[in-house]
């Protein structure tokens, strides 16, 4: 058993439809027969009556002939006589009527069926054969009462003539008679057809009228289904034809919130946003097969976001349209939108962010350098900032920033990009610009900036710095940017709430530069900093197993710069993560020109110092493994120094802790530096898997004078082997503290006994040397 | 007939207006060329039930003491002159087809009453009949 299949277009009223013609055809054939059988019922009627009333004329006419027989005339009474018989045969039994000579035609008679006319014609027979033999007699002179009567006549009288007169007048009288049967006859068969025509006409337009309700019934059943199905979908059904909007499904009347009627024909056009009125235009005329993404507004006046899938449908006569299949992505768009924003939006003041700012600035130098006129940035930072951070709580600064992101929108066209870089430090690029224009723009923004402003009930002045650079067909966005940060801190030296355009002499005029931050970054872009390499000795073999890399600074101005000094600087400044990049690239880079040259052994591990500012800003795991791809130095043989803190669990620092974990499961290794100076628990150590722990050079440095320090030593290294780890000794400077490593049974070595940090070539020349006497050996 | 339409509505009125108990029937029977009816009837109201045997259509008229042994016939000496008998006509039943029975209402004083079908020839042919109200 299968079920039907279900077919909602299916022509379901073929059946009635051919039954309406069927019935009608029968109808109608039947009313016509009838009528052509009683047409000829009827002329022969006609003619019976015609043969009938005859017989009443040649009744009279045959007692005239006798009479003028009788009176020696001529006449032939015995022909009218046989006429009479043979007529009243043939009406009776059927057959051929005898012409009265000279007076009509022929005829011929079907024979008669009626009970009461064949007993009426009988009598006449009689009454003819009674007349004639009367006649007949009379002629001869026989006396009347000879004759014998067949008709049950009782004639009282016995004159011959009058005899013969009153048959003649029975006979007549019969044939009138019979004459008036037949037409009664007639007429009720008329009557008949009549009420029979009557009853086939009703019976067929009744029988046709059931079934065109049922065929009714059945299409709206047809479309009630359809329509059942198109409404309870969820998804919005639009109908467009000849004439506009031709049907809507209920999602979409409920989501519009108005009726159907006001949407059909041009009506849906008020709802359609004006830009998308060619679209959907061109979708209904085209009926091309396409998704297409339209607006519609409802009755609050909320835009809601369509995506419809195009079908043409124009040539199915159930729907004669082109048929949008629409699904309401509104919160999804929004969504986009919203993240989106998000990732090119400043979270608390709604400002671009800094890849925004870049974007945009790329594009702008892009016009530029196709369509000339110049580009502007505008480096703003504010002064006293932390001041207000300080006293009035963050909340109070961030609502501060939110007044100067306000005031900054306002001053610039709605063209210019304004962007908060983070802290109390704000961007304006401005596109098709000069310095005179630039130069107005900040001195507005400074007057702006510097209207008292209330905030946390305080009223407050802000002042700001703002370093202004021109871009010159030279440089590029960063170089841009960099110079406005430049010509900014220029104009915060100069005093506050200044601004300054951006002239070449600052950059290299370091003296006018103030602040180690600020030397530090142009160290950075200078390559003033370089990587210094300390080895890291095997204790009980002897051969270098690794080096770790530090970073060295000789400032032009300062002279060398030691990391105890300007890292705490470069992580106040945020400087940390182009200091660890720089730092991370040169050691890869090295360490695979090692593993290339065979100076090293493939367990060689390069050690790069990575600090808790650098972890908890975040991006170390894609900063190394930028720098292991760009070098193609396999991940194990470069592990991450990390102190004790960077993986104590803490809101702070569990993104760093995920960070590091996920890099030592890809196999770069991590050791715990400073191993006990820290705030540490063993039980973060079980929990988390690093390869190495380095005896801080405090208690290395004590063994030979303290026996706090040489029991301490003594147990971190046991320690470090009880959880599996390699124990580092660092800062050994004497053969003392040397010896007191190795009776513990620390590993490795590190301090000045054995190498100070040197640079990457001279280490190479080291380790060229150790090989060479390996393979001497 | 005009005469008749007219008696045959005062007979159907009479008959239509009496609804007394006494209304004896008295079955008449006519055929090609005979009436058949009871000689003598007790007076009063009556009804004639007519019944045609047929062949031919006949009809009813009936008269009160017309006189004579014979009704006058009209010119042609065949057929009675109605025209004649309206004094004495007190009912008469338009003719008849064959097979059918139809009644007829009248009020019968005692007397001699003749009875008769006027059909052309019917009368000459023998069918009348005498009868005796009393």
């Amino acid at each position: 058993m299968r079920a039907p299949a279900f077919a909602p277009y299916a022509s379901r009223g073929r059946k009635p439809i051919a039954a309406i013609l069927v019935t009608f055809a029968l109808c109608s054939t039947a009313s016509i027969g009838l009528s052509i059988w009683q047409t000829a019922r009827t002329q022969h009627s006609a003619e019976v009556l015609r043969v009938a009333e005859r017989q009443q004329t040649l009744a009279s006419e045959y007692v005239q002939q006798v009479m003028l027989v009788r009176a020696g005339q001529q006449s032939d009474p015995d022909v009218t006589a046989t006429i009479l018989r043979l007529s009243t045969d043939a009406l009776l039994d059927g057959g051929a009527v005898p012409a009265v000579p000279g007076n009509d035609d022929e005829a011929d008679l079907a024979p008669t069926g009626d009970p009461v006319v064949r007993a009426q014609l009988i009598q006449e027979r009689r009454l003819v054969d009674d007349m004639t033999a009367t006649g007949a007699a009379y002629i001869a002179g026989r006396p009347a009462s000879s004759v014998p009567l067949t008709a049950g006549e009782h004639l009282a009288v016995r004159a011959p003539l009058t005899r013969l007169r009153v048959l003649s007048m029975l006979t007549a009288d019969a044939a009138l008679n019979t004459a008036r049967t037949i037409v009664a006859d007639s007429h009720k068969d008329v009557m008949n057809l009549i009420g029979m025509q009557a009853v086939l006409g009703a019976a067929g337009l009744l029988v046709s009228l059931t079934l065109a309700l049922a065929l009714v019934a059945a299409t709206r059943r047809q479309t009630a289904h359809f329509r059942s199905i198109v409404d309870s979908s969820t998804d919005l059904v639009i109908v467009l034809g000849d004439g506009g909007c031709r049907h809507v499904s209920r999602s979409v009347t409920a989501m519009l919130g108005v009726s159907e009627v006001a949407v059909l024909g041009d009506g849906i056009l008020r709802y359609l946003h004006p830009d998308d009125r060619a679209l959907v235009r061109s979708a209904q005329t085209s009926g091309r097969a396409e998704e297409i993404v339209f607006q519609l507004v409802n009755q609050h006046g909320e835009w809601r976001t369509l995506e419809a899938h195009v079908t043409d449908l124009r040539n199915d006569r159930a729907i004669r349209g082109v048929v949008l299949n629409a699904r309401d992505v509104t919160e999804r768009v929004r969504l986009q939108d919203e993240l989106v924003r998000q990732a090119y939006h400043d979270g608390l003041t709604g400002l671009a962010n800094r890849s925004l700012f870049r974007d945009r600035l790329e594009q702008a130098l892009a016009r530029s350098a196709r369509a000339g006129g110049t580009v502007a940035v505008l480096i703003l930072d504010l002064d006293g900032f932390k001041q207000v951070n300080d006293s009035l709580g963050h909340d109070a600064g961030d609502r501060l920033l939110r007044v100067v992101a306000d005031r900054l929108t306002e001053t610039v066209r709605t063209t210019d990009t304004v962007a908060r870089f983070g802290g109390d430090e704000f961007a304006v690029l401005l596109d098709q610009t000069d310095e005179a224009l630039a130069v107005s723009v900040a001195r507005r923004a400074l007057a702006r900036l510097a209207e008292p402003a209330v905030v946390a009930g305080r009223e407050l002045e802000v002042a700001a710095s703002i370093g202004i650079a021109l871009y010159t067909g030279e440089a590029g966005g960063d170089e841009l940017v960099r110079n406005a940060d430049v010509a900014m801190y220029a104009a915060k030296d100069a005093g506050r709430g200044r601004h300054e355009v951006f002239r070449s002499e600052m950059a290299r005029d370091p003296d006018e530069l103030l602040g180690l931050d600020n030397e530090l970054r142009y160290a950075l872009a200078r390559d003033e900093l370089t990587v210094h390499y300390q080895p890291e000795i095997s204790l009980s073999g002897g051969e270098i197993v690794g080096v770790e890399a530090l970073v060295r600074w000789t400032s032009p101005t300062r002279g060398p710069v030691g990391p105890d000094v300007f890292i705490p600087v470069a992580e106040a400044s945020g400087l940390i993560a182009a200091l660890g990049d720089l730092v991370l690239r040169e050691a890869c880079g090295v360490t695979a020109g090692w593993l290339r040259d065979g100076v090293v052994g493939p367990d060689f591990v390069t050690w790069v110092n990575v600090s808790p500012k650098q972890l908890t800003m975040g991006g170390v795991q894609d900063a190394v493994g930028r720098a292991l791809r760009s070098a193609g130095l396999p991940a194990r043989n470069l592990g991450l120094e990390v102190t004790e803190t960077a993986i104590m669990p803490g809101a702070a620092a569990d993104r760093a802790r995920v960070e590091l974990q996920q890099l030592h499961d890809a196999g770069v290794r991590i050791a715990i530096d400073d191993f006990g100076t820290g705030f540490s628990s063993l039980a973060h150590l079980r929990h988390f898997s690093v390869d190495m722990i380095k005896v801080d050079r405090s208690f290395v440095q004590g063994v030979e004078r303290d026996a706090k320090d040489t029991a301490i030593t003594a147990n971190v290294v046991a320690l470090a082997h009880a959880l599996g780890l390699v124990a580092v000794a660092e800062g050994i400077e004497t053969e003392g503290q040397l010896a007191h490593m190795r009776t513990v049974g620390c590993d490795v070595g590190q301090g000045y006994l054995f190498s100070r940090p040197v640079p990457a070539a001279e280490v190479t020349a080291f380790l060229a040397a150790a090989r060479d006497d390996a393979q001497a050996a | 007939m005009l005469a008749c339409a007219g008696l045959l509505a005062l007979a159907e009125w009479s008959g239509g207006g009496g609804s007394g108990p006494a209304v004896r029937v008295v079955r008449i029977t006519e055929r090609d060329f005979h009436i058949a009816a009871p000689r003598r009837i007790a007076p009063g109201r009556v009804r004639l039930e007519v019944k045609n045997d047929g062949p031919d259509l006949h009809e009813l008229i009936v008269v009160r003491d017309p006189g004579g042994a014979r009704l006058p016939l009209r010119t042609d000496g065949l057929t009675v002159n109605e025209d004649a008998l309206v004094p004495e006509e007190v009912g008469s039943l338009e003719p008849g087809v064959p097979g059918s029975v139809r009644g007829l209402v009248l009020r019968l004083r005692p007397g001699r009453y003749e009875i008769f079908c006027n059909m052309a020839g019917h009368y000459m042919s023998g069918m009348h009949a005498v009868l005796l109200v009393g």
